[in-house]
């Protein structure tokens, strides 16, 4: 009966073609379309739609059946998993990758390292001049994402511990953020770790949990993948239920040995093995 | 052997759908433009009403003015036939909503609020007309009240708990009464698919109706003025267990409605003579107990990529009465309701809310009395909703 049903879905694929739609995070939008691209010289036949949009976004659209993986850089919410079990969607996790939340500066900024507590400081708008943290006297100019952004949701609960300052610029993506910072002496903003590979004109900032701690950088990758370095967030992807079908073939694809080459090459850290034994539990047959 | 890999960044797209930020405020329309067609076993062209209305013109403004506070107001501008202008206004919503510090997911809600019973809050309108406890009075969708309410952890559903008026929206001021309305509220998702939920609430009196419409209402019968004094309804005690399931492109709405009260009513009894002069007067007070159960089911199918929606309806209404010692079933306001209609979903707005949609729907009511004609409705609507955030600008 199973071999059966493998047979048809192998049949239905040739003939009609099948598509994966996937759609969501924005720090997840350039990684997922190396992703698909190395996927279709494995699977020409499949289709691998991707849009961006934000996690938000991309958990709406699973909670509505609309796409068959939401990419999220923030974790599912409880209304939004009670929405979609009301709905009649059960979204299932899996992490696909590891990411070291960068803080980055202009690259004429002395500044090298922050606290956590500094950075909220100067997110809710209590440090305003590089000068409160011992560097030039320069106003801080502040970029960040559109609250529909996972990485805008998980840098406010993580780091900034209450409000954004009104005098945030809040840009569309991850890529934005880089060239603002880039423009300005005095910008600070915070972007997936595959934002700041091989990008010049900015810096990311080695991050201590507090005072008296060890600064981290984001590029350590080990740093990261321990957990040590203190913005450490995985990256989700949700499924309806556990994956089947192509979209399980495309998951265990990004979760395979080339998949995970990927994520390194894009700058972000391959998953550990906590979340290799989570993520087989779920995938396995 | 094609492989095609599109990659559309939806930045314009990312501002709509969310919780709003501090500073943002959002405008939303809702415009549901309906013909009625009422009649008696489908006298289409001979109907006892035949009527176009909008039938909501919503209005709503809401503003979250810090992360832990948001306020919201509603306005409803729709059709009536009530007034020479044929228009009205209505408030619908009025509140400011608090997040409670130390417990996550959960605010603290003030002001003209929805009413979490039942179905009413989670109706979302499949079926064009008002689902049943809404539609029977047994309370309104929104209600002036202090509330609790938020998300239980991991998914697992949602709890309300508040105080309300409980004489609903229409009515304020003098018309409410100072007895409060206790609600309790609970769905839970433990997985995919399904979701129980459990409504009650009790009110020692509500009396805004009465007091509006008959009170010092005199009638004459021999010697006799009648003259109404108070009416109040009593011990008013409703419950309502739901279910919703969910597979696929099928699901099933239902709920069961129970409701009592002990109606209270008054009245002068004015003896006159034959040239009209008050002899003696008397009040005479006296109660009668009402027992109402009611079923409302809704199953559904979506086609198309959920472009359309096919949908049934049965409902279920028995109205029991006090007389003398025991509670008769009054046939001819109890009844059987069954239809079926569909929607064709041109827009869907973000979230999967409606967007621009046609609905049309058919509905039979048999009462319960077989002497009685059934009623057929037959109503077309074309409804509309957008939303839009103003976002804080970025100098």
């Amino acid at each position: 009966m199973k071999k059966t049903v493998s047979i048809l879905a192998m049949l239905s694929t040739i003939i009609l073609g099948a598509e994966v739609i996937v759609k969501g995070s924005d720090t997840m939008l350039n990684l997922t379309q190396r992703l698909a691209e190395a996927y279709s010289n494995v699977q020409p036949d499949v289709t691998v739609s991707i849009s961006g949009g934000g996690s938000g976004v991309g958990i709406n659209a699973i909670i509505n059946r609309e796409v068959d993986i939401a990419n999220a850089s923030r974790r599912i919410k409880s209304k939004e998993i009670s929405a979609a079990r009301a709905n009649g969607v059960d979204p299932t996790e899996i992490v696909i990758a590891l990411d070291g939340l960068s803080v980055i500066v202009n690259n004429k900024n002395p500044i090298k390292q922050l606290t956590v507590q500094q950075i909220g400081a100067i997110y809710r708008g209590e440090i305003t001049n590089w000068n409160q943290v011992g560097g030039p006297n320069k106003k801080i100019v502040l970029y960040g994402r559109q609250p529909n952004s996972g990485t805008f949701v998980f840098f406010r609960e993580e780091v900034v511990k209450g409000e954004y300052s009104s005098a945030m610029r809040q840009m569309n993506g991850n890529a934005q953020i880089v060239e603002g910072v880039k423009a300005d002496e005095g910008g600070i903003g915070y972007v997936g770790l595959g934002y700041i590979k091989n990008v010049e004109g900015i810096k990311p900032l080695a991050v201590a949990k507090k005072v008296g701690e060890n600064y981290i950088s984001p590029t350590d990758e080990a740093r990261v993948r321990s957990g040590d370095y203190p913005l450490t967030r995985p990256l989700y992807q949700y499924t309806n239920g556990r994956p089947k079908g192509i979209v399980r073939e495309f998951i265990l694809f990004e979760l395979s040995p080339a998949g995970q080459k990927i994520v390194e090459e894009e700058g972000f850290v391959p998953v550990t093995q906590n979340y290799i034994e989570r993520n087989n539990s779920i995938l396995q047959e | 052997m094609r492989t095609k890999i599109i990659l559309t960044a939806l930045a314009i797209c990312a501002l709509t759908g969310f919780a709003l930020e501090p500073g943002e405020t959002e405008l939303e329309h809702n415009g549901w433009y309906r013909y009625t067609n009422q009649s008696s076993a489908l006298k289409l062209t001979d109907p006892t009403v035949s009527r176009f209305s909008l039938e909501r013109g919503y209005l709503r403004f809401s503003h979250q003015w810090v992360p832990a506070f948001f306020t919201k107001m509603t306005v409803d501008i729709f059709s009536s036939d009530k007034y020479p202008e044929g228009a009205t206004v209505r408030l619908k919503e009025a509140y400011a909503d608090l997040s409670l510090p130390f417990v996550r997911d959960f605010n603290f809600t003030a002001g003209l609020q929805k009413h979490y019973f039942g179905l009413i809050y989670s109706w979302d309108y499949t079926h064009p007309e008002k689902e049943l406890a809404d539609e029977q009075g047994i309370c309104a969708s929104a209600d002036y009240g202090l509330t609790v309410n938020g998300y239980l952890p991991s998914g697992l559903g949602e709890l309300q708990l508040g105080i309300y008026n409980g004489e609903g929206y229409k009515y304020a001021g003098k018309y409410v009464n100072t007895s409060p309305e206790f609600l309790g509220n609970i769905r839970l998702t433990p997985f995919a698919g399904v979701a129980l939920g459990f409504s009650v609430f009790t009110n020692s009196a509500d009396a805004a109706h009465y007091k509006n419409d008959k009170k010092g209402r005199i009638t004459e019968a021999g010697n006799i003025f009648y003259m109404n004094a108070d009416t109040a309804n009593t011990s008013r005690l409703a419950l309502a267990p739901s279910l919703k399931l969910a597979f696929g492109p099928f699901s099933i709405l239902g709920e069961y409605l129970g409701y009592s009260y002990t109606r209270k009513f008054s009245y002068y009894q004015i003896n006159h003579d034959t040239s009209g002069n008050i002899v003696d007067s008397t009040l005479v007070q006296k109660q009668k107990d009402y027992q109402m159960t009611g079923l409302d089911l809704v199953p559904m199918i979506t086609l198309a990529g959920r472009k359309i929606e096919v949908f049934g309806r049965f409902s279920m209404w028995n109205r029991r009465e006090q007389s003398g010692d025991s509670m008769s079933l009054n046939k001819d306001k109890s009844f059987v309701r069954y239809g079926a209609g569909a929607n064709y979903h041109f827009v869907r707005r973000e979230k999967g809310k409606p967007g621009l949609i046609f609905q049309f729907a058919w509905t039979r009511t048999q009462p319960k009395n077989s002497e009685l004609k059934p009623t057929d409705v037959l109503l077309a609507q074309v409804r509309f909703e957008w939303s839009t955030v103003i976002t804080k600008l970025s100098l």
